[in-house]
């Protein structure tokens, strides 16, 4: 039920559905992080300052009226751009990659923004387009996903660059793209392949995905993460080693415990039965979503919903799949569990967004 | 402002969307959840295999290797533990940059050093450990514990090594140890059932195989069976815990027939020249005194050497290396003698009363060729017992060309030559016992009389080791019967070698040994030298080997200015007499006289044997 508490003279917008079962997720969240980081505390302090400021953010966002979001859409994404361009001067660079913003107090993942600032620009320009999309507003949409993907993409960050292109095509999806226009483009797409592969992959990009395909071609190299993170749920049997019991993760075996496998130290340490418990929360928080967006006000909200609540979808199939061996390692996290601060935030603000464009009703004066 | 058809059908499609595009979501979830119940559930036994086997790592602990005794039970080689400085040679970088770092703290001299920087790369390549120092002194313990942070990767701890009591007396008979090569440890760990290469790979070190001499031989009762510590790991290798510690089972002692005193006196008698002296107890046919010179240190050899040193030995000319008791081919010369006579008497060529003119030389009737004795003008009239005394060797050209060279090679292969004589030796020569067959398919000539007349004075192709002439003894003073050799008591599977002779009584072995009792005892003997050495009788036959063939003394004297041209002296003996025993061979090369020189050292082992 979503709520609009009125007072006097202003109204509280709240979904308890929603609210309840992130605060439970970010929760066990912080109670797998503790094991993964084998009973780092100050880990586990840092990453509850996170949880504790993102639900106040979740609640603050869910106040404007979509309106708010609609008129300003274009500003964030222009932000949002120009801080891309600020990452690419100023960023800090680690490991070859240039993806943080240094702000003193916070480093900031900017294509954490870019994620969450392209589906509401998106929503707001199509939203009052007739059905289906005319070619040319599908161009001029396409063309903003490929330079905002471009952006991200040549920090390099792959996998957050396949969110945000993922999330600009699900909003022209849902708003209306036409079908003929789906199936032309995916024929020229698998057409165009080789082309993609030796013209826009990083050898190191090619690599991964070779090794995915055959792994035992590279032992020790990038499938060693796979192999370790496989080993630690297989071992994991059906009821799982029990709470900090994972050899796996607490014997170091398991690369980027903390973050991007955290999913092999739940299901090493809890099983199948398990991790069939932690994804029915995702599940619940998904089909809340669905239902949201078709109960929204208008076209704006129904695409906000939607195109956001496929982004967190998307984050996080992303990340079992790669962890259970079934799409190639990208670097990806699970939402709400894995250490992070821009990428966890970024989904409280997402949802915060969600539960505005949820709960805000049209008056109906006219 | 929209119609509301037009807001009803964008509501519809994009409801229609939104199912489609969780549709394919819940694909995407099913696949991913069959994967997960498929590792968690279907695979989960090898998963769970494949987690302890990433956190289980085991390491061999080495058993204490056994101890061999003398034949009085006292220590040749023993296990000394000493305290090393141990260096994971894959986590350094530089080596240099190590020992400067070292150098205040624990002093290397130059061999210590040559021997890290020459071995370094290769332990580091095979991530095995390189002992920096062994025998730290308890002062340079103490200061490298203090400043042990410094160094992260050596460590103290205790190796045994193996040290023999008497480094150069043994080299050859009981031979050293050395870190076992790849292949060694793969059949140690077949023999052991333990197939873990990888493990040893990485973690065991300090294991020692016996490489030569009973060391080699016995390797599998000495080396007993490892144990193993079973450790928890974490992904870098490091050691979380112990789990499970299986102790070693330590190797068996080896109770060697063996003499310190006896090896010492012949070690000590042979005075760095170049030859060997093999001594057998006649009952048993068991090893005595076994040594081969000039020798080497065996614990400098075990326990690490630098190359240098190690190229030294290798480079000497008189190869210290080399196995001459067991390895080294001579021919027997004038000590096939008896062994000749005897083919005589047992194939009624001639009897003990037979007699020829020695004119100091035989003339082959087939070609006229002359084949010379040692003493110009001859030994007048010969008979067997004279013959042998005085060593004619015109009695005994004529004697083997009376001889079918078939029937004498085969009581010749009955004396141990061109034959395995000793059941534990490390890898004793068969040395050569030649036949027409071989002379053909080796030489591609045919079988000359000459050949065979040669043979009767134990020249030309034949030779033999000092282990067979040893052997050759043993049966000699034996009377015919005889066991293989070994270097320790009631050795099982050990064969019996009697000869058959019909015709030979032992009335004639008697005489036989009179004879070579005559070699020393008889004023005109060719080792009379030797009867004030001793307080007891000695039966034995002396021999001269001629390396370059003279017709006169001058024509020698100018030869033997080069010393590698002189000839070998080499002596069979046994007794005391009339009942022998001990038996032993000398061989001195390029020691020129057989009596006078081989002699003493034969005598010498006897007595400190017999107890003078």
């Amino acid at each position: 039920m979503k709520k609009k508490l009125t007072f006097k003279n202003f109204s509280i917008y709240f979904d308890q559905y929603l609210f309840i079962s992130i605060t439970l997720l970010s929760v066990m969240g912080l109670f797998f992080l503790y094991s993964a980081s084998q009973g780092d505390l100050n880990t586990v302090i840092k990453q509850s300052i996170f949880v504790g400021f993102g639900l106040f953010l979740m609640f603050i966002l869910s106040q404007p009226d979509p309106d708010f979001y609609k008129i300003f859409s274009s500003l964030f994404i222009v932000i949002a751009i120009l801080l891309m361009f600020a990452t690419m001067i100023f960023g800090r660079e680690v490991n070859g990659a240039k993806r943080w913003l240094n702000f003193g107090f916070f480093t900031l993942q900017t294509s954490e923004i870019i994620k969450i600032a392209l589906p509401i620009f998106l929503a707001s320009y199509l939203y009052n387009k007739p059905l289906p999309i005319s070619l040319k507003h599908t161009f001029i949409t396409l063309a903003l996903i490929c330079f905002v993907f471009y952006l991200v993409y040549s920090q390099p960050d792959l996998g957050t660059g396949l969110v945000v292109f993922m999330a600009g095509i699900y909003i022209l999806f849902l708003a209306g793209l036409s079908w003929k226009f789906i199936f032309t483009s995916f024929g020229l797409i698998v057409l165009s392949m080789p082309f993609l592969w030796n013209n826009f992959l990083e050898p190191f990009q090619r690599q991964r995905i070779l090794t995915f395909i055959d792994p035992s071609s590279d032992p020790f190299g990038s499938s060693w993460n796979i192999t370790q993170s496989k080993i630690a749920i297989g071992s994991g049997g059906m009821s799982g080693k029990g709470y900090q019991e994972g050899s796996q993760a607490h014997l170091n075996f398991l690369p980027e415990a903390e973050t991007d496998f955290i999913f092999a130290v739940i299901a090493e340490e809890f099983g199948f039965i398990g991790i069939c418990l932690l994804l029915s929360f995702f599940f619940f928080i998904l089909l809340r979503c669905i239902y949201l967006a078709f109960n929204a006000r208008d076209r704006f909200c129904r695409l906000t919903i939607g195109g956001l609540s496929l982004v967190f979808a998307s984050t996080l199939f992303i990340n079992l799949g790669m962890v259970v061996g079934i799409i190639p390692v990208v670097g990806m996290p699970m939402p709400f569990i894995s250490k992070g601060g821009s990428s966890l935030l970024s989904f409280y603000i997402a949802f915060g967004i969600i539960i505005s464009m949820a709960t805000h009703k049209k008056l109906m004066q006219k | 402002m929209i119609d509301l058809n037009e807001r009803y059908a964008e509501k519809k499609s994009f409801f229609n969307r939104l199912v489609v595009v969780y549709v394919f979501f819940g694909f995407v979830f099913s696949f991913f959840l069959y994967q997960t119940y498929s590792l968690q559930v279907s695979e989960y036994k090898d998963y769970e295999t494949a987690a302890i086997a990433n956190k289980t790592k085991e390491v061999l602990v080495q058993p204490v290797r056994g101890i061999i005794y003398d034949r009085s039970g006292k220590i040749i080689v023993n296990n000394v533990p000493t305290y090393d400085l141990i260096l994971k040679a894959s986590l350094i970088k530089s080596i240099d940059a190590f020992l400067s770092d070292l150098s205040p703290i624990i002093e290397l001299d130059s061999d210590e050093l040559d021997y890290v920087r020459e071995n370094f790369d290769l332990k580091a390549r095979y991530n095995r450990e390189l002992i920096v120092k062994k025998n730290l002194s308890r002062e340079e313990i103490a200061k490298f514990e203090v400043r042990g942070y410094k160094f992260p990767n050596a460590f103290i701890d205790v190796r045994y090594s193996r040290y023999n009591n008497y480094p150069e007396l043994f080299s050859h008979a009981v031979g050293y140890v050395g870190g076992v090569n790849n292949d060694e440890l793969d059949s140690i760990l077949n023999s052991q059932a333990l197939p873990q290469i990888e493990t040893i790979f990485k973690y065991s070190n300090g294991f020692q195989i016996g490489k030569t001499g009973l060391e080699s031989t016995y390797d599998q009762i000495l080396r007993g069976k490892f144990g193993k510590k079973i450790f928890e790991v974490d992904a870098r290798g490091r050691f979380v815990e112990e789990r499970e510690f299986i102790k070693p089972k330590n190797g068996e002692n080896l109770f060697t027939t063996l003499d310190i005193k006896a090896q010492q006196v012949a070690y000590d008698q042979m005075d760095n020249r170049r030859g060997a002296v093999v001594a057998i107890e006649i009952d048993s046919g068991s090893i005595v005194s076994y040594v081969s010179t000039p020798s080497f240190s065996t614990n400098a050899i075990s326990n690490g050497i630098s190359s240098r040193a190690f190229n030294a030995l290798i480079q000497d000319n008189d190869k210290p290396f080399f196995d001459r008791a067991s390895q080294g081919r001579y021919s027997p010369a004038s000590t096939i003698k008896p062994a000749i006579a005897l083919f005589g008497i047992e194939n009624n060529i001639i009897d003990w009363d037979f007699s020829i003119e020695d004119p100091g030389y035989f003339i082959l009737p087939e070609d006229q060729r002359v084949y010379r004795g040692w003493k110009k003008g001859g030994h007048g009239n010969v008979n067997l017992n004279k013959a042998m005394i005085v060593s004619s060797n015109t009695f005994f050209f004529s004697l083997a060309y009376k001889s079918d060279i078939n029937k004498l090679i085969e009581h010749l292969s009955n004396f141990g030559f061109g034959t395995k004589v000793c059941a534990d030796c490390f890898n004793p020569d068969k040395a050569l016992l030649p036949t027409p067959e071989w002379k053909m398919n080796n030489l591609n000539f045919g079988w000359f009389k000459g050949d065979t007349v040669n043979l009767g004075v134990g020249q030309g192709y034949l030779s033999a080791t000092p282990l067979q002439l040893a052997y050759y003894s043993t049966v000699l003073a034996n009377k015919g019967t005889s066991k293989e050799l070994s270097f320790i008591y009631e050795k099982q599977d050990i064969k019996d070698l009697n000869i058959q002779l019909n015709n030979t009584d032992d009335l004639d072995w008697k005489r036989l040994h009179q004879s070579m009792i005559g070699v020393i005892e008889s004023p005109i003997g060719t080792a009379k030298r030797l009867q004030e050495l001793k307080t007891y009788t000695v039966a034995a036959k002396s021999g001269t080997v001629e390396l370059v063939s003279t017709d006169t003394k001058e024509d020698y004297k100018i030869i033997r200015e080069n010393e590698g041209n002189r000839d070998h002296a080499i002596i069979i003996a046994f007794g005391p007499m009339p009942n022998p025993k001990y038996a032993v061979s000398v061989v001195i090369e390029n020691g020129e006289s057989g009596g006078s020189v081989a002699g003493p050292v034969a005598i010498e082992v006897l007595n400190s044997l017999i107890g003078k």
